[in-house]
């Protein structure tokens, strides 16, 4: 219990020691902007550094033909032994497109999905706090009630009504 | 007798064949599995649909023939980096090549265009191609993670677990790997000035 506690605690200390040096020494940071601003080599460093990263975003972005790992299953599975190349599995395999994934697949239903689980937690939540809430308002209103008529007709008579 | 002998022989070896091809789907297992991420690793590696498939088969013809065509114990690392490295084997050929073919036209590129100007800086292709270069110049154990991480998009826990280091080593080495990449990119510039 107690090693789980500080795993916690030290899970929480990271993540602020995490936040604050992000803030205060991230690229995005005032005086880092500042910084570079006046200073043309940093300027020059940053600027080859965002070259990288747009180039590989380029290189990311090129789609290639819908036909290429199909080729190049093909291609692969003609080198292998002739009892593998007759497998019906290589055969498939000669045939395949690429897929998106699983996740990808499924994520046009992410925000249909998002905004039924909302709905579904609403009406939950509404349900139990409403009920709950009716009930002890019912036991505060009888045991008003009951101490009312115990003050105006006595105690007998109450527990006669009340009981009945 | 010796007839009898030949003829088990014979079946023996077949049984052994057999159980070889029988142990050997693991390497279309492992094309199913690991292709698609392979071929998109690659062509953002080379770049060109020939070479893709060029280094695709080569890495599955090696996939087959390791040790005796036994089942690595990791298929996914040693696919990746297989792949890896004959995509880079081939980047530095075709680098060398285009160097030997730049000497040919020196003449004409310097009367003609520059080699890196304000339009080529923008040009997707010369900039995509230069980093490509690049990459291919940087040390192994940098090259492995910037094509693992940003290439192939795998994770750093999945990288680390590939190249037996930690993600932490793995996230440093790409930091690395790129400020390598920043500084010969602007060196490429300054000289193409």
């Amino acid at each position: 219990m107690t090693r789980i506690n500080k795993n916690n605690k030290c899970r929480q200390i990271r993540t602020w020691l995490y936040k604050t040096m992000s803030a205060r020494f991230a690229p995005d940071a005032d005086w880092v902007q500042n910084h570079i601003a006046n200073c043309q080599r940093c300027r020059r460093r940053m600027a080859s550094i965002g070259k990288v990263n747009l180039a590989l975003s380029i290189i990311k972005s090129q789609p290639h033909k819908l036909d290429l790992l199909m080729r190049a299953n093909t291609k692969a599975i003609g080198v292998l032994k002739r009892s593998l190349r007759e497998v019906p599995k290589a055969q498939r395999l000669k045939t395949v497109q690429p897929e998106p994934k699983l996740l990808e697949r499924w994520s046009r239903y992410k925000h249909a999905a998002t905004n039924a689980a909302a709905c579904i937690a609403i009406v939950f939540l509404m349900k139990t706090g409403v009920f709950s809430s009716m009930h002890k308002f019912q036991a505060e209103g009888q045991k008003a009630i009951r101490q009312y008529y115990t003050a105006q007709v006595g105690q007998d008579l109450a527990d006669e009504i009340f009981s009945a | 007798m010796a007839g009898k002998a030949v003829s088990y022989g014979l079946i023996w070896d077949f049984a052994i064949a057999q159980s070889i091809d029988e142990s050997q789907r693991w390497v279309l297992s492992a094309m199913q599995r690991y292709g698609q991420q392979l071929v998109t690793m690659l062509w953002r590696v080379l770049g060109n649909e020939q070479d893709v498939c060029d280094a695709y088969q080569d890495t599955f013809l090696r996939l087959a023939h390791y040790e005796g065509r036994r089942r690595p114990e990791h298929i996914k690392a040693y696919v990746f980096r297989t792949a890896t490295n004959t995509a880079t084997s081939m980047l530095r050929h075709r680098s060398a090549e285009s160097r030997v073919i730049g000497r040919h036209f020196a003449k004409e590129a310097r009367s003609g265009n520059p080699v890196s100007s304000p339009a080529n800086e923008l040009d997707s292709k010369y900039l995509q191609e230069t980093l490509r270069c690049c990459i291919a110049q940087l040390p192994e154990h940098l090259r492995s993670v910037i094509t693992l991480r940003d290439l192939a998009e795998l994770s750093y826990a999945q990288i680390g677990a590939m190249l037996g280091i930690s993600a932490a080593t793995a996230r440093v080495y790409r930091c690395k790997a790129l400020q390598l990449l920043a500084v010969w990119m602007s060196k490429g510039k300054e000289k193409g000035k």
